[in-house]
């Protein structure tokens, strides 16, 4: 399989100045100390990490924004910093804090000057930005201005944007963020079906468990710079990401609850916090337990934080799994919800 | 020539999204339009009653002056209708906003300065035009040459504010420098320049190139010499020469990575 | 030690940034007055004169001292007022007429002084560079200091008109501009009345924008008494004028607040 990123001993250095009291200090931080990736076109990429990990500085050193200090890294071939504008029209980038959209106009004036941008052919432009209209849904607001719109509305056009000019990777960086759980999951689901029907290469950092489960196969972790974790979802998920947490919050005392694979976090009055190991029993079975035992008047649904994933990760022996048990996973991965 | 055309394209482009984007709130583009020809206007009004007491002053007449700031506000008022990010550069710059462009195919600083438009301009660039036209009724060669000059001056204007902007990949708290130094030059640009001699002279030719807003283009409208509008135009393309290399040098410095505090 | 050592590098970092304002002031300045130093001289020595309009070049440098200074040193008055009549805390001390006008004018007045003063020390040194000091006498000293806080309260009582104007308009800020701009203009800022052609000077001397910046600078740089006391009465009448505009204007916005339920 041909690669489409490829990285190598890839090394960044920054020089902080500080200042302490009167006196500047200087001071070398490594926020990139070696990685070494490789991936294959059409693959689908979770790349994660705790703040300051390293992930915004590998990206922008794989879109050519930095320039590395040792190592090397092409993607689709170029090398990103010496061959900024030639990559920049195969890939598509959709950062959380930088819109494309123009915020006062509708999402329409924006694919026009894209397309001027990207220099697109008419008739490739038009039926391109059609199809896109119809995938993501954008028909009911494409004449609304952008700062009428809901911000799920409003990532879905930004995802459409990057994908305009029919680029071969594209790299999302925390595109979920700040979104409903309806608006999510649309999202997700844009972004996996473009990777599996299109074979556009996706590589998408973030910090929600949920955005890994559902739009990447292979997860990469870093932490300090350097690649802590780098393994398929469904193997990660099987040990790392198995739990989900259950805050509820009844009317009355409710029946006493026991279930296996459920464990109590936390009981306080009518509130409880359980812990539920969804290979043992699926939260649909919890579910109902929980409601049969008492009038619920709140629950919520969590995953574990990343950096809870994260510190799980150092601290547990990884391959305590087969192949054979995660190859099944991997069927089972997409009715997941 | 096929990447000229290319980035007139994006010009255009740019342009008429940039127009329809101040159209969306209409009552105030047009009362940013007026206050700038309201501002423009009371230095006419200044000069009109200065020459009224003094009609010549160093082979200057009233004429002249209000040539010069018909050219002074157009070619200002152009470059940032234009590409009005080179007002807002250094601010760019400082809030890691390059990062941004950089993901373009695109060369970067044309590509971003083309990226906003300045209101208030579009009044600069109208009040010149319609100045000239209406208080010193040229012929049509004059005019040609106006607008031909206009160019030459809003090319020079681009110049001096990717110099001035681009100071913020070297030094910090560049933005209020960077306005201070747009103000002294707007300000030596449209006064007669026979009233500066010796040493600032030579300043106004070089470090502060007002020279080549307030001298040789009215020196080349009154005597019609296209020699002397060239020099005008070479004048400009060196501002712009020393612009635009400011701006690649403190480039590079930035994908380096050098500028760490600055990109949050 | 070193702690009051830091102390006192942080305060003077925080003041900094006042500085920094100044300084950009200063600048702004000596373009100014060097240019007009520049365009002035040339003028002077074109005509073979010694003294335009009745000022020699050093006091018409000096004049340009005063007007800019005046000018520059303009608070937002007639935004605060907007504000206040947009938010309706105008509304709330409309039974009480007389404070609110002068609260505004104490606090604006304050600021205004003490911005004249920079404005007015840095553009000092400046002259004092480019033409030398001025001849002095005590009494156009005195005159000055009679005529410049008449002048600010001028200013300030049409500003506040202006600002009062929310009560009816959508936006003050374009009658803000045209107001400033004329305040220039015919107010002599850049050049002193004399110079402004023959039938103009009658109607000038009768507009309130003279009384502003005309009057205390002229009296300044020439201490001329029959002068003084017609820019004086100019002053008082205009002060009169505007002060009695202002309690109409009141009443006919107390009656639209009432009526409009407050």
């Amino acid at each position: 399989m041909e690669s489409a990123v490829s990285i190598s001993q890839l090394v960044k250095t920054f020089v902080l100045k500080k200042r302490e009291g009167i006196r500047w200090t200087s001071t070398d931080v490594k926020a990139v100390d070696g990685i070494t990736l490789e991936i294959e076109k059409g693959q689908s990429v979770a790349f994660i990490g705790p703040n300051g990990a390293g992930k915004s500085t590998t990206i922008k050193m794989l879109t050519g924004i930095l320039h590395p200090t040792s190592g090397t890294a092409t993607v689709l071939g170029c090398l990103p910093w010496k061959e900024r504008t030639k990559l920049a029209r195969r890939i598509g980038v959709v950062f959380g804090q930088r819109s494309q959209l123009w915020y006062h106009l509708p999402p329409g004036d924006t694919f026009e000057l894209l397309s001027k941008i990207y220099e697109i052919k008419k008739d490739v432009f038009k039926s391109r930005r059609d199809m896109l209209i119809e995938r993501f849904q954008l028909s009911t607001f494409l004449d609304t201005p952008v700062r009428k719109l809901s911000l799920g509305q409003r990532m879905r056009a930004e995802v459409a944007c990057s994908l305009l000019h029919g680029p071969e990777v594209i790299f999302l960086d925390e595109p979920t963020i700040g979104l409903d759980v309806i608006a999510r999951q649309e999202l997700r689901d844009l972004i996996r079906e473009w990777n599996q029907e299109n074979g556009v290469t996706v590589f998408l950092t973030s910090h929600d468990a949920g955005d890994i489960q559902h739009v990447a196969k292979r997860v990469v972790v870093i932490n300090h710079g350097r690649v802590v974790l780098d393994d398929r979802v469904s193997r990660v998920r099987r040990q790392y990401l198995r739990e989900k947490v259950l805050s509820v919050k009844y009317a009355d005392m409710p029946e006493p609850f026991s279930l296996s694979g459920v464990k109590t976090l936390k009981e306080s009055g009518h509130a409880f916090k359980f812990e539920v190991d969804t290979l043992v029993v699926p939260i649909e079975k919890v579910m109902t337990e929980i409601m049969r035992i008492g009038s619920v008047v709140d629950i919520t649904i969590e995953d574990p934080p990343l950096e809870e994933v994260i510190a799980h990760i150092y601290s547990t022996p990884s391959a305590a799994v087969t192949d054979d048990e995660a190859d099944d996973d991997i069927d089972n991965d997409e009715s997941v919800s | 020539m096929n990447w000229l055309t290319s980035y007139l394209e994006l010009a255009r482009a740019y342009l008429r999204i940039n127009f329809k984007s101040l159209l969306a709130y209409r009552g105030a583009f047009i009362s940013q339009m007026v206050a700038m020809f309201v501002n423009d206007f009371v230095w006419i009004a200044f000069w009109c009653l200065f020459f009224t007491r003094f009609p010549v002053v160093k082979g200057w007449g009233v004429k002249d002056v209000i040539t010069l700031w018909a050219i002074a506000a157009s070619g200002f008022g152009v470059a940032h209708v234009v590409m009005g990010n080179a007002l807002t550069l250094s601010g760019i710059i400082m809030r890691g906003e390059l990062d941004s462009w950089l993901l373009y195919p695109r060369a970067v600083l044309p590509h971003l300065l083309l990226g906003r438009t300045s209101a208030s301009s579009w009044g600069d660039a109208l009040f010149g035009v319609v100045v000239y036209t209406i208080f010193v009724r040229p012929d049509l060669p004059h005019f040609c040459l106006f607008m031909a000059l206009i160019f030459s001056v809003a090319v020079l204007f681009v110049g001096f504010s990717v110099f001035t902007g681009s100071l913020a990949f070297f030094i910090g708290n560049a933005d209020s420098v960077s306005t201070q130094l747009r103000i002294a030059m707007i300000t030596f640009s449209t006064y007669p320049s026979p009233i500066f001699q010796g040493f600032v002279k030579i300043l106004l030719f070089t470090l502060l190139p007002a020279m080549f807003v307030s001298h040789l283009p009215v020196s080349a409208l009154r005597n019609m010499s296209i020699v002397e509008a060239l020099y005008s135009f070479g004048g400009s393309l060196a501002v712009l020469f020393v612009g635009v290399s400011t701006f690649y040098i403190g480039l590079r410095r930035y994908e380096s990575g050098n500028l760490m505090e600055m990109r949050g | 030690m070193s702690k009051y050592f830091y102390i006192a590098i942080t305060s003077i970092r925080s003041k900094l940034a006042y500085l920094g304002e100044i300084g950009s002031k200063t600048i702004f300045l000596f373009v100014v007055l060097y240019i007009f130093l520049c365009l002035w001289k040339v003028t002077y020595a074109e005509t073979n004169q010694t003294s335009l309009g009745g000022l020699s070049l050093k006091q018409m440098l000096w004049y340009l001292v005063v007007t800019e200074s005046i000018i520059m040193s303009l608070p937002p008055i007639a935004t605060l007022v907007d504000q206040d009549v947009r938010t309706g805390s105008l509304a709330m001390q409309l039974v009480r007429p007389l404070s609110y006008p002068l609260n505004m004018l104490a606090n604006t007045t304050g600021e205004r002084v003490l911005s004249f003063s920079i404005n007015f020390a840095v553009g000092s040194i400046i002259a004092l560079i480019f033409v030398g000091p001025l001849d002095f006498q005590i009494q156009s000293i005195a005159m000055f200091l009679l005529l410049l806080p008449l002048s600010f309260a001028l200013d300030f009582s049409i500003y506040f008109l202006i600002g009062l104007a929310a009560f009816w308009l959508e936006d003050t800020t374009g009658l803000t501009l045209i107001y400033s701009r004329m305040t220039m203009i015919l107010g002599g800022m850049l050049i002193p009345l004399e110079l402004f052609p023959d039938g103009w000077q009658q109607v000038l001397r009768i507009l309130p924008f003279s009384a502003i910046v005309y009057a205390p600078a002229r009296t300044f740089v020439t201490g001329d008494v029959p002068l003084f006391l017609s820019l004086l009465a100019q002053q008082f009448a205009a002060i009169l004028v505007f002060s009695f505009a202002i309690r109409v204007v009141y009443a006919i916005a107390l009656k639209r607040v009432f009526s409009h339920g407050g």
